[in-house]
């Protein structure tokens, strides 16, 4: 997709650099203007890094080497540590969507912050910087980095923004859980820097030489497993993910819409787990496996006890993040390409859910279907939103899922011929499911007076919703320009793995 | 086993500059004690906090960090003076100097009464520490570290913040009587063994005693009673009765910081009980880790019952410790060297924390866990840096803690196994358990009905104090390369000794 754009930079400058530093910028020139221009200058922030995001994407050559846009400066020199970044057709189409949700998040919190606005929107834009820091690192260490950094805005914006009094507590308990799951991933990164075959030994961080020398069975096992465990909590697979359905309770929706709308984990079973020992990898393809059908079935049957349609969406995304890692289970190009562009349609589509969501539940003060009930009536556009969005979550064909799960699907069923029967029950359990709360929620007759008195969406978030449709029809109807961007980098990891 | 080397300070520089770095604070405290309670007083102990810490960056400055050699020694054969710095040593001198210079801005804002004297015994112990840290004879180790432990008691003498003192300074007492003895009955073990040697010639110079190590039963004893003495010091858990009840107590902030700040244990464990017992260590090492982390999940256990934050900072310093040791202990160059780089973060983000919990305490008067609530509201700066500094406590990315345990975590994985690694990496997350907890409790947590503190907005002294700490954690965590260099030829030194 070499277009003949002005947008077409010269190839010095650093756009990833600008990217990853242009919200931390923004976060710290906040301080200088007063708190009520505050979310103004966020606004501006995010369009710029949406900006950036996409020249990135239109300097991007699909066609060209593997990694592209690769800047490499010496940090810790005596560690060999560096900061070194770099996108390929994986993680390319991640920035422009992280950019999207944050807007996205931003405006369905724009009326609800008034109490400290410059904090809590410079915790925001560090989470920005940490996230598109996490989607472009190559150096181990660097992603670690980020990785961790993501965790302190999230603490601070759960625990002292959140929605119910047991906020802190959830937060509290992510923030730990999340410090556990660093644990195996640092071990995997140290005993991988420290197995390198060179002589004289020499640590090594740097993803582009790991990839290039495979290492001894044991260490990949052990590497795997570690990598496993630290990536599940965050997936979160079953039963690592105990923390998810707490924390979108506590936390306000556009907080909810990130968390579940970025999907790191998985991103880091593609980028490292899986790439780094893939030998090990492949040897427990039953335990991927295993574990994405269990989390997809779980995530099924969990959104059929739901009466909260917050919850029912956590549950949801459970679902689809099992399938995502099934089809990686098959360690095919196939897969690798509908795990990512599933992942893609969901930070769109499950981040548009808990916004549409969230402008719910500023007007009848509930999410939950019990207390919703004929919402359609007051609100024909919010209802059709949400259907869209929600639709796009179970899959339908049209939609952005459908190109993300049919490959899923069918790279599932020739590796895992039995899995992938159990997934496709699984996604009709889900589909059922979220259509009979749907219906719940949105049709039959109104009960509480805040449902009929409800005000349709406003303009500002007409944008919001137009913007959600276009991409989600758009991208379901005519994939193909995205996978072109896809294609090669997924077929270049699976030819990695069968080294 | 090959001997020690040493540059002398002809050779790299114009003077003697380590004695300066010894008696500045010691003029210091002559002055600041001549002006009494004059205004001039607290002006001149920041002058010479301040110029302590230039020196020690000129000093550092000079030194080559790629030579395995002591630099800059100074000898004085009359009374056995010899001094002489490395890398690992310029680091808690560092520290040390820049932790005095914070106390006495903190000294200030604190609004401490007879702030002269305070500053003059302040500056006193700061000639202690930095005496500790670069002398290379045993006799004057333990002479510095009576006079520091002399200031510190002076200071929970009469600067101490409740009732109870009395039986806090008891305890201090005791313990570290106990723990200096023990340490001197160590030296006089190894001087005694190199009189055996050497026909009646009685010395404490490090670099004539690692040529002369005692044999077998004697370098046990040796060991052992040098060991325990630097356990009770730095506190190594069970020997850290003193702690928590001097930081409940005690001078809030200052008296801690002097003497936990500055992990003076874990220096002489490297400088002294690794060379000197080379044998003992490497028999006895398997005990010593097994103790530390149990030490660190025990301790954390105990921190998780506690309701004052003082105490429960006590005994998160505790249960660090017991990390730095499995460090110091994996005899391995990345786990010393990530030992001396963590002890220094906790060092400087424990007194961080001490200096948050004294200002809070000005306002409330309070550090019980229960009678705080909602700080966050009225002083988030304060909130953000506690939590900040709890977590470089962590090892978050981005903080020195962060480098550091993981050079640690390289070597326990080398030594020890991924297994035990784990576990000891998890007591890591216990602590973050109870600092957090004990951060939400005390910031976070909504104000009890009827119980509206009033609560005075973060001052421009406490920005400072709270603020160059902080500024200086962030700035060594992303540029932590200059601090590696610094210390990586000096733990290689040590750790050849133990080569497999």
């Amino acid at each position: 997709m070499t277009l003949p754009l002005p947008l077409q930079l010269p190839p010095q400058l650093p756009l990833l650099s600008l990217l990853i530093f242009a919200p931390l910028g923004g976060a710290l020139a906040l301080w200088l203007l007063p708190a009520r221009a505050a979310r103004h200058l966020v606004a501006l922030t995010l369009l710029i890094t949406l900006a950036i995001s996409s020249a990135v994407l239109f300097n991007f050559d699909p066609a060209g080497a593997r990694f592209q846009l690769i800047e490499r400066l010496p940090w810790i020199a005596s560690l060999n540590v560096h900061y070194l970044v770099a996108v390929d057709g994986l993680s390319v189409l991640f920035l422009p969507a992280t950019a999207l949700l944050f807007l996205g998040s931003l405006v369905a919190s724009w009326n609800l912050v008034h109490d400290a606005p410059r904090l809590h929107y410079s915790l925001l834009l560090t989470l920005q910087s940490a996230t598109l820091g996490i989607f472009c690192a190559l150096d181990t260490v660097l992603f670690f980095f980020f990785w961790e950094l993501t965790l302190v805005p999230l603490y601070f914006l759960l625990g002292r923004w959140g929605a119910t009094r047991d906020s802190p507590l959830a937060a509290a308990r992510y923030l730990l859980i999340m410090l556990a799951g660093g644990i195996p991933l640092l071990i995997a990164f140290i005993v991988l820097a420290s197995s390198q075959p060179t002589i004289p030994p020499t640590l090594s961080f740097d993803l582009i030489a790991l990839l290039a020398a495979p290492l001894p069975r044991s260490t990949q096992t052990l590497v795997f497993l570690l990598c496993l465990l630290g990536f599940a909590l965050k997936v979160p697979l079953v039963p690592l993910h105990t923390w998810l359905p707490q924390f979108s309770l506590a936390a306000p929706g556009s907080l909810t819409a990130l968390i579940v709308g970025l999907k790191l984990g998985v991103f880091g079973l593609i980028r490292f787990a899986i790439p780094l020992a893939p030998a090990a990898a492949q040897d427990m393809h039953w335990l991927l496996a295993g574990l994405g059908t269990v989390t997809l079935l779980y995530g099924a049957v969990g959104i059929l006890g739901q009466t909260n349609l917050r919850i029912a969406l956590a549950y949801a995304s459970i679902c689809h993040v099992g399938l995502a890692v099934l089809g990686l289970a098959s360690f095919s190009a196939q897969g690798a390409q509908g795990a990512v562009a599933l992942l893609l349609s969901f930070t769109v589509a499950t981040g548009g859910a808990f916004l549409l969501l969230e402008f719910l539940r500023q007007r009848t003060g509930s999410t939950d279907v019990n207390g919703l009930g004929g919402a359609a009536k007051s609100m024909p556009l919010l209802a059709s939103g949400v259907l869209i969005c929600g639709l796009a979550g179970v899959g339908m064909p049209g939609t952005s899922s459908f190109p993300g799960e049919f490959p899923l699907i069918l790279a599932a069923l020739q590796s895992h011929t039995g899995a992938g029967m159990a997934a496709l029950f699984g996604l009709s359990i889900a589909a059922g499911g979220f259509l009979a709360l749907y219906r719940k929620a949105f049709f039959g007759p109104v009960t509480r007076p805040e449902v009929a008195q409800a005000e349709d969406l406003r303009p500002r978030e007409r944008v919001v919703l137009i913007a959600l449709i276009i991409m989600i029809v758009g991208i379901g109807l005519y994939p193909a320009p995205w996978f072109d961007i896809i294609r090669p980098a997924a077929e270049a990891w699976a030819a990695g793995l069968s080294r | 086993m090959g001997g020690l080397s040493e540059i002398l300070w002809q050779e790299q520089s114009s003077l003697p500059l380590l004695i300066w770095l010894q008696l500045i604070p010691l003029i210091g405290a002559a002055v600041v004690f001549a002006f009494k309670e004059r205004s001039t007083a607290v002006i001149a102990g920041k002058v010479f906090a301040l110029a302590e810490l230039l020196l020690g960056v000129i000093v550092t400055s000079r030194i080559n960090p790629t030579l395995p050699a002591l630099q800059m020694a100074e000898r004085f054969d009359l009374i056995a003076y010899h001094v002489a710095v490395d890398g690992l040593s310029l680091i808690f001198i560092l520290l040390t100097a820049l932790l005095t210079f914070l106390m006495t801005l903190y000294g200030m804002s604190r609004g401490m009464i007879s702030p002269g004297r305070l500053f003059a015994v302040l500056l006193v112990a700061e000639a202690g520490l930095v005496g500790m840290l670069m002398t290379v004879n045993l006799v004057w180790f333990c002479v510095f570290s009576a006079l520091e432990l002399w200031a510190v008691f002076h200071l929970l003498r009469r600067w101490a913040s409740s009732r109870a003192e009395i039986q806090a300074l008891a305890r201090f007492i005791q313990y570290q009587a106990f723990g200096w003895a023990l340490f001197a009955g160590g030296c006089v073990v190894l001087g005694w063994a190199y009189a055996d040697a050497h026909a009646g010639y009685w010395s404490f110079d490090l670099f004539e005693l690692v040529g002369a190590v005692p044999a077998g039963k004697f370098q046990t004893a040796a060991f052992y009673l040098l060991f325990y003495g630097l356990a009770v010091r730095t506190p190594l858990f069970p020997l850290h009765g003193w702690l928590p009840n001097m930081a409940q107590h005690g001078l809030i902030a200052v008296a801690p910081a002097l003497m936990v700040g500055v992990k003076v244990g874990i220096y002489g464990m490297v400088r002294f009980v690794l060379p000197l017992t080379p044998a003992a260590v490497e028999y006895w090492q398997p005990y010593v880790v097994g103790f530390a982390m149990a030490g660190i999940f025990f301790t954390a256990a105990l921190a998780f019952q506690q309701t004052n934050l003082r105490r429960l900072l006590a005994f998160a310093v505790v249960s660090h410790t017991s990390l730095l040791v499995i460090g110091v202990f994996s005899l391995h160059e990345s786990g010393i060297q990530g030992a001396i780089l963590l002890a220094a973060n906790f060092g400087l983000a424990a007194t961080g924390m001490w200096f948050i919990v004294g200002f809070v305490f000005r306002r409330t008067g309070t550090t019980e866990l229960h009678e705080l609530s909602g700080l966050f509201e009225r002083i988030p700066f304060l909130a953000i840096a506690f939590l900040s500094f709890g977590l470089a406590i962590v090892g978050m990315p981005g903080t020195p803690g962060f480098d550091a345990a993981h050079l640690v975590l390289e070597a326990a994985i080398d030594r020890f196994g991924a297994l035990s690694t784990v576990a000891a990496a998890l007591g890591n997350v216990a602590a973050a358990g109870f600092l957090l907890w004990a951060f939400q409790r005390a910031f976070l947590s909504p104000h009890q009905e009827g119980r509206e503190l009033d609560v005075d907005r973060t001052l421009p002294m406490e920005y400072l104090v709270c603020g160059i700490a902080l500024a200086a954690m962030l700035a060594i965590g992303v540029f932590t390369e200059p601090w590696l260099r610094l210390t990586e030829t000096a733990s290689q030194a040590i750790a050849l000794r133990f080569i497999r």
